[in-house]
């Protein structure tokens, strides 16, 4: 687990700075008692009869008459040399004559001990050259301290190891823990593509939920979609077969068919150009779809349609709300408007206009309101009827209204919206559509 | 009138090709962008058909070339993905129309015409100057209503003269319309056909539909009508 790696890290460190702490006090409790042992051997020095200097018998810590008990002592003189009972049996070495006022700090083996040893020097008023100074040593064996140290450091590490592993099964277990929906949708996930389950279930926690449910719009979509194509597939298949076997049997026939294959060549174009378009839109982009502000849209295509229709005098009046956005593919409304306007175009007298608003109020795939109105001679009522209907294929479209309106109704069909035609206050047809938006 | 032709499809640019020269265009043929934007700059044009799928230089970017070097001439693309999207980039480019592919050479033609007419300022397919009215569909010319019958050329020649009536239109000019790019070119060819067409036209000499301006060109003098 990548936790784990930073948690030893830390305690690693943490461990580095509690040892260097610890020694630092130890080292300093050596001083002290060093110290304290070194004023009572100076207190207790005596001058002996042989002119050297040694302590009155029984002022001195009982360690110091005890051999190895790890304390010891000792007083020089340029000619003479005093040690301690605890000494005996050990080669010693307390380190040569210091200068007068000296103080030293050094370490030493003595035997098997380690020892801090402490030397001070005192120096006579009344010898300046300093040939009767003493040296004062203590020396205090430190595997005492040394044992604590090591004791300290197992406790330590003791500690730190238990806690860590403590921490980490803590972490693994919440990991699993807030994982868990995770590995749900997995296996959820995973249920969908073996064809088990349609879609995911739902009570998700409230920050996964929006996942799941944007995954099911995409597995819908997604179905929906693959339905389409083979819709289409078949579709287009059977209809193209009625055109063949026309064009086989008129050339069959022995007499010109250049016109009847001509005739059944623009069947078969309609066909295939109204089923690609058909299975093209994308029919309700549930996800991720930014909404397509209807104002830009129009704006493009009006200028396009003016250009195209430039002999024509002609206006095309944008009344789009401000806001009113598509929710959907943008494809699929330039489609719809681009049909619409262009018929509105080709059948007017001299004006064209395109109202959008937003109804909130509406249901959720009928809250954009488009509406496209000319002034030409407009749609009879049977015609429209024709438009409206379902099932009627490309090639048995309105004359003169094109595949466009057959595309347009189909487009409004998949986004779910509802389309209508009637007859505009200015004279000629108005088709209002609703569609997802705002 | 000269026609460049930019499509990769060497069967539909063939059958355009010779169309297009039977319905009396001079015409000019490229088979990519780079072929077509060089086409498009050095020949004298009077219009484009531009596929908008080209290798090379594709459609859109052709047209936005040929218009940021001030090619004025109308533009018409054809495209076989047939989505307004596509529509309106290849407006927005520049093109001045549309026809999505597979198209019957009739809608094209008629486009054609109808682009033309409208670069010349006519707003319907009949061109009327006075007594004189000349029909781009239907390629006829008629003078009081009574059908004058002019050879190819003679057309030709008339009809460019009228749609832009009123302009002068150098002899040279007439001749690259007339002519492919290969063709021996003759000046006094020119001369020849509008004589004829002025005693085809006017046998009386009383409207004088043609002038002849010394060392400039001719131009077409009667005065357009503009209701229809």
């Amino acid at each position: 687990m990548s936790v784990s790696v930073p948690l030893a890290l830390f305690f690693g460190v943490m461990m580095l700075v509690l040892d260097s702490g610890f020694r630092v006090l130890s080292q300093r409790s050596v001083g002290e008692v060093l110290d304290r042992q070194m004023v009572a051997l100076i207190a207790a020095a005596e001058p002996q009869p042989n002119g050297g200097y040694a302590p009155a018998p029984h002022t001195l810590d009982p360690r110091l008459e005890t051999p190895r008990s790890g304390l010891y002592a000792q007083i020089r003189s340029p000619q003479h040399e005093w040690r301690s009972p605890s000494t005996a049996g050990l080669d010693v070495d307390f380190g040569g004559l210091l200068a007068g006022g000296q103080r030293d700090l050094t370490y030493g083996t003595f035997g098997h001990d380690r020892v801090a040893i402490a030397s001070r020097s005192i120096q006579f008023e009344d010898d300046p050259s300093g040939a009767r100074s003493l040296t004062f040593s203590i020396a205090a064996s430190l595997s005492p301290y040394e044992e604590q140290l090591w004791h300290f450091r197992r406790q330590l590490v003791g500690w730190f190891i238990g806690l860590m592993l403590a921490l980490l099964v803590t972490l693994a277990a919440l990991l699993r823990w807030v994982l868990s929906p995770m590995r749900r949708l997995e296996r959820e996930i995973y249920q969908v593509e073996e064809g088990r389950s349609e879609t995911l279930g739902g009570g998700y926690p409230r920050e996964l939920s929006g996942v799941a449910s944007n995954l099911n719009a995409l597995l819908i979509g997604e179905r929906k979609r693959v339905s389409r194509y083979r819709d289409t597939l078949g579709n287009l298949a059977h209809s193209l077969k009625t055109p063949l076997a026309v064009m086989r049997a008129s050339l069959q026939g022995g007499e010109d068919a250049a016109p009847r294959v001509s005739a059944e060549i623009d069947r078969m174009t309609g066909i295939i150009e109204h089923q690609l378009k058909r299975a093209a839109a994308s029919g309700g982009a549930l996800l991720g779809a930014a909404p397509v502000e209807v104002t830009q849209v129009a704006a493009e295509l009006r200028s396009a349609l003016l250009r195209v229709y430039a002999d024509k005098d002609l206006a095309i009046e944008l009344a789009v709300a401000p806001g009113a956005q598509f929710i959907g593919d943008r494809g699929d409304l330039m489609e719809l408007l681009g049909n619409l306007l262009d018929n509105a175009c080709k059948w007017c007298r001299s004006r064209v206009r395109l109202t959008a608003t937003g109804d909130e109020h509406a249901g959720p795939r009928e809250r954009l309101s488009l509406m496209v109105e000319d002034d030409g001679p407009g749609i009879s009522a049977e015609d429209r009827a024709r438009v409206l209907q379902r099932g009627v294929r490309a090639d048995e479209r309105v004359p003169g209204h094109g595949l466009g309106l057959a595309m347009v109704r189909d487009t409004v069909d998949l986004y779910g919206g509802r389309l209508a035609i009637d007859t505009s206050p200015m004279g000629g047809a108005r088709f209002s559509l609703r569609l997802p938006g705002r | 009138m000269r026609v460049l032709v930019v499509e990769d499809e060497a069967a539909l640019r063939d059958t355009l090709k010779a169309r297009l020269s039977e319905a009396g265009f001079t015409v000019d043929v490229a088979s990519d962008g780079n072929e077509g934007l060089f086409a498009a700059q050095e020949y004298p044009l009077d219009v484009a058909i531009i596929d908008l799928g080209l290798p090379g230089l594709n459609g859109l970017e052709l047209i936005r070339r040929l218009r940021a070097a001030r090619k004025t001439y109308p533009i018409l693309i054809l495209t076989a993905r047939d989505n307004w999207q596509d529509k309106v980039e290849g407006l927005q480019a520049g093109a001045d129309d549309y026809v999505a592919k597979p198209f019957h050479f009739e809608e094209v033609l008629a486009r054609l015409q109808a682009l033309l007419r409208r670069a010349g300022g006519w707003a319907s397919p009949q061109l009327k100057c006075g007594p004189l009215t000349l029909d781009t569909r239907a390629q006829s010319v008629t003078v009081n209503g009574k059908p004058v019958d002019l050879t190819t050329f003679e057309y030709r020649i008339l009809e460019h003269l009228m749609l832009r009536a009123g302009d002068v239109i150098s002899k040279s000019e007439l001749t690259e319309r007339l002519y492919d790019q290969d063709f021996e070119r003759d000046s006094n060819v020119i001369e020849v056909l509008v004589g004829r067409l002025r005693r085809k036209l006017d046998p009386g000499e009383q409207l004088r539909p043609i002038e002849t301006l010394r060392g400039r060109g001719y131009r077409f003098a009667l005065p357009r009508d503009t209701a229809p």
